[in-house]
C-alpha cells in the first residue's frame, strides 16, 4: 500500500511537469496546426537563464526565475519571428512549419553546446528537497509536493487568462478559426507572438523545476517528447487534454516502472499513445478536425 | 587581360600544391572525441589533454624528427557517427592512427573498418572485451586499448564490495541501451556470487533519455539491498544518487565504476559523500600531478573527467613511443610497435600489451571513496 501511494505521488509529480510543457504544445497547436518541436528549446533556455541568474548575478529564486521566465518567453517570440513568420506567410502547409521546428531545436541547442559546454549543470539547492514523511504512509521528497502546486497555479492561471482577458478571448477565437478572428479585427501577428511567449514561460517553468531536479545540459530539451506524447493522447489542442494526458502518463510511468519492468516503460507509454489514436483518433479530448465543403 | 588572370590563377594553384606537398611533413593522428551530446564532456577533455601531449611532443621536437598533428573529429557518443568520423580520418586525412572514442559501443562499430584499411586505433575508454577480440575469440589486429577491461573491472567492483566491505545483498541499477553498462554488470554478477554475494534486485533503465530512477529506487529500498551497484556513466549515476537520497534511502552505499566524473558533485551534492569508485587513475596519483598542473594552467579548467584525460594524455605518448620504436611512419608497423609494447613508463601507468587480447596485463584497480567535495584515493586493489 505504501509503496503504492509512493509512486501514485511519483508519478502525480512527473505528471504535472510533463502538463506545463504539454500544455505548451497545445497552445500553439490550436492557433497554427502544427506541432512546434522546439518548444523543448525554450525549457532549456529558461533553465540557463536561472542557473546564470542564481550563479554569476547573485539573484534569490524569485528574481533569477521571473528573469528566466520572460527570456524563454521573449526567446520563444523570436524564434516565431525569425523561423515561422517567413514561413507562414508565404505558405499555408504546415508541414514546413513543423520542419522549421525541427531546425530551429537542434540549432538552439547546438548554441548551448558551443557557447556554454556540454558539461552538466545543477542549479544551486534554491528548491528544498528533503524527504517528506506523508502520516507515515509514504516518503516523497519536498520538490514533488511543491511542484504539483506550482504546476496546479500555473495552469489554473492559464486557465483564467483564456477565460477571463480579452487576450484569452480573442486566443479562443483564434483557435476556433484564424482567418475569421483576423477578419474581426484580432491582429493575428501579435495574437500569435502572445501565444508563443505564454507556451515559453510555461516551459521555463518546467525547465526550472527539471534543471533543479535533474540536471541542466543542452539536450535536457529531449524529455519534452513525453510532454509531446502526452498533448496527443490529451488531444492536441485541448489544453484541459494536455493536463490529463500528462497526468495519465506520468502515473503509467512510474506504475510500469514500479510494478512490471523499468524496461517496458517507454514500450507502455508508446502503447498507450497508438492504442489512443487507434481508438479516437484526435486523442482524448481532441475535437474532430473536419473539412467544411 | 584575360590571359594574364588566368595565369595569375595558375600560378596560385601550383603554389596551393606545392604548399601542400610541402606540409605533408607532419605525423596525423586522428582523435574520435565526444564533443557534443550525451558525453560532451568527457570527450572535450579527452580533446584538450591530448592536445597537451602533443605540445609537449612538439616541442621536445616532435617524432623522428617530424611534428604530430591531431585531427579530432565529433562522434556524439553514437556508433555511426564513429564510423563516419573514422571513414573521413583516413580516406581523406590520411592519418596513420586513431585514437579513441572513450565508448565500446563506437570501437565496436569503427573496428571492421580500421582493420580493413590497417589503421592502428587505440579506444582511450572502452572497457568491453569485444573492444580488441571479436565474438569468435580472436583477436582484431587493429584494435587495441589503454584501460583495463570490464570483466577485469566487474570483478574489481564484486571483490571490493564483498571482501572488503563485507556487504552480500546487491541492488543493480543498470543503463540497458549501454554495451558498457550491460558488459560491466554480467561480470560483477558473475564475481559477486563467486565471492558469496547475492543480488536482490536487478533493474535497467534507458540511458540517454530517462532521467528519472525514482520507481526503480522504490523497489529497491523495499528489498533491504544494502548496497547499490552502477555500472554506468556520471550523469545518471549521480541522478540516481541524488534521487535515491531524496527518497530517504540514508543507509544504502552506492558503489561504482569508471564511469565516475568530478562533475557529478555538481549534480547530487552532499549525496556523493561515502560512495567508493572503481577506476584507473587516482587524481591525487603523484605521477600525474604535473598534468593536472598543467593542463590546469593551459586551459584554466579542473580535470574534472580526469580518467578521460589521463588515458587520452597517455595514448599519445604511448603512440609516439610506438612510432619510434616502428622506425618509420607506417601504420603497419606501427600496430605491430604497438603489438609488443613491454614494460612502457606511462605517466599513470606502466604498461605491457597482451598480444592475444590487445589489453593491458594486470593494472592495479584504484578506488576512490567521495569526501569532501571530491573523488580521493582510498586504496589500491588486487583481487
Amino acid at each position: 500500500m505504501g509503496t503504492l501511494l509512493q509512486q501514485i505521488i511519483n508519478g502525480l509529480s512527473l505528471g504535472s511537469v510533463y502538463a506545463l510543457i504539454a500544455v505548451g504544445y497545445s497552445l500553439v497547436y490550436s492557433i497554427l496546426l502544427f506541432s512546434n518541436f522546439a518548444h523543448g528549446s525554450f525549457l532549456v533556455i529558461g533553465g540557463y537563464s536561472c542557473y546564470f541568474a542564481l550563479k554569476t548575478l547573485g539573484m534569490n529564486i524569485w528574481l533569477a526565475g521571473g528573469l528566466s521566465l520572460i527570456a524563454a518567453g521573449v526567446s520563444a517570440i523570436l524564434t516565431e519571428r525569425l523561423a515561422y513568420k517567413p514561413i507562414r506567410e508565404r505558405t499555408n502547409v504546415t508541414l514546413y512549419l513543423l520542419i522549421a521546428s525541427m531546425g530551429m531545436s537542434i540549432v538552439i541547442e547546438n548554441i548551448f553546446v558551443v557557447t556554454v559546454g556540454g558539461r552538466f549543470r545543477a542549479l544551486p539547492p534554491v528548491i528544498p528537497t528533503n524527504p517528506v514523511n506523508l502520516f507515515g504512509l509514504a516518503t516523497t521528497s519536498a520538490f514533488d509536493l511543491i511542484s504539483l502546486v506550482v504546476a496546479i497555479i500555473c495552469l489554473g492561471g492559464l486557465q483564467l487568462f483564456l477565460t477571463r482577458t480579452k487576450w484569452g478571448l480573442a486566443i479562443r477565437a483564434a483557435a476556433y478559426n484564424l482567418r475569421i478572428a483576423g477578419l474581426m479585427g484580432v491582429n493575428v501577428s501579435r495574437l500569435i507572438s502572445l501565444v508563443f511567449f505564454v507556451a515559453g514561460v510555461l516551459a521555463a517553468v518546467g525547465g526550472i523545476f527539471l534543471s533543479v531536479r535533474y540536471t541542466l545540459y543542452p539536450q535536457l530539451g529531449g524529455i519534452t517528447i513525453k510532454a509531446f506524447v502526452a498533448a496527443v493522447i490529451g488531444g492536441l489542442g485541448s489544453l484541459p487534454g494536455a493536463v490529463v494526458g500528462s497526468l495519465i502518463l506520468g502515473l503509467a510511468e512510474m506504475l510500469t516502472a514500479g510494478f512490471i519492468s523499468s524496461q517496458l516503460r517507454d514500450l507502455v507509454v508508446f502503447s498507450l499513445l497508438v492504442i489512443t489514436l487507434l481508438f479516437r483518433p484526435t486523442g482524448l479530448f481532441g475535437k474532430s478536425v473536419g473539412e467544411k465543403v | 587581360m584575360r590571359k594574364l588572370a588566368l595565369t595569375v590563377l595558375l600560378l596560385a594553384l601550383a603554389g596551393t600544391i606545392c604548399g601542400a606537398a610541402f606540409a605533408e611533413d607532419t605525423i596525423k593522428v586522428g582523435h574520435i572525441a565526444a564533443l557534443t551530446g550525451d558525453w560532451a564532456a568527457y570527450g572535450k577533455t579527452e580533446e584538450m589533454a591530448a592536445k597537451l601531449a602533443i605540445e609537449e611532443i612538439n616541442s621536445a621536437g616532435g617524432v623522428l624528427g617530424k611534428k604530430i598533428e591531431l585531427i579530432v573529429y565529433d562522434w556524439k557518443a553514437r556508433p555511426e557517427d564513429a564510423v563516419n568520423a573514422a571513414r573521413r580520418l583516413i580516406d581523406e586525412d590520411k592519418v596513420v592512427a586513431i585514437i579513441g572514442p572513450n565508448g565500446s559501443g563506437g570501437n565496436i562499430a569503427t573496428a571492421p573498418l580500421v582493420n580493413s584499411k590497417q589503421v592502428p586505433q587505440i579506444g582511450t575508454l572502452p572497457t568491453n572485451p569485444l573492444v580488441t577480440v571479436g565474438e569468435d575469440g580472436k583477436v582484431k589486429p587493429y584494435n587495441f586499448r589503454i584501460c583495463f577491461t570490464d570483466p577485469y573491472q566487474g570483478k574489481l567492483i564484486a571483490y571490493f564490495t564483498a571482501k572488503e566491505l563485507g556487504k552480500l545483498k546487491a541492488a543493480i541499477l543498470y543503463d540497458v541501451a549501454s554495451d558498457y553498462s550491460q558488459g560491466l554488470r554480467e561480470f560483477f554478477v558473475e564475481s559477486y556470487k563467486e565471492y558469496g554475494g547475492e543480488v536482490v534486485a536487478d533493474l535497467g533503465f534507458r540511458g540517454a533519455q530517462d532521467v528519472d530512477f525514482r520507481a526503480q529506487l522504490t523497489e529497491i529500498k523495499n528489498k533491504n539491498a544494502d548496497v547499490l551497484v552502477l555500472p554506468n556513466m556520471g550523469k545518471e549515476m549521480a541522478l540516481i544518487i541524488k534521487q535515491a537520497r531524496e527518497l530517504g534511502m540514508n543507509e544504502i552505499v552506492f558503489i561504482g565504476g569508471d564511469g565516475y566524473g568530478e562533475f557529478m558533485w555538481e549534480i547530487a551534492g552532499d549525496a556523493m559523500e561515502n560512495s567508493y569508485w572503481i577506476t584507473h587513475v587516482a587524481p591525487e596519483d603523484p605521477n600525474m600531478a604535473k598534468f593536472f598542473a598543467d593542463y590546469k594552467a593551459k586551459y584554466n579548467d579542473e580535470c574534472k573527467e580526469f580518467a578521460n584525460g589521463v588515458m587520452a594524455y597517455d595514448a599519445i605518448y604511448w603512440l609516439k613511443d610506438a612510432i619510434e620504436r616502428a622506425g618509420e611512419v607506417n601504420s603497419v608497423k606501427i600496430r605491430d610497435a604497438l603489438e609488443t609494447t613491454k614494460d612502457l613508463k606511462l605517466h599513470h601507468a606502466t604498461l605491457t600489451i597482451n598480444p592475444a587480447d590487445h589489453n593491458p596485463q594486470d593494472k592495479d584497480g584504484v578506488v576512490l571513496i567521495a569526501k569532501d567535495g571530491k573523488g580521493q584515493f582510498f586504496k589500491k586493489i588486487k583481487p
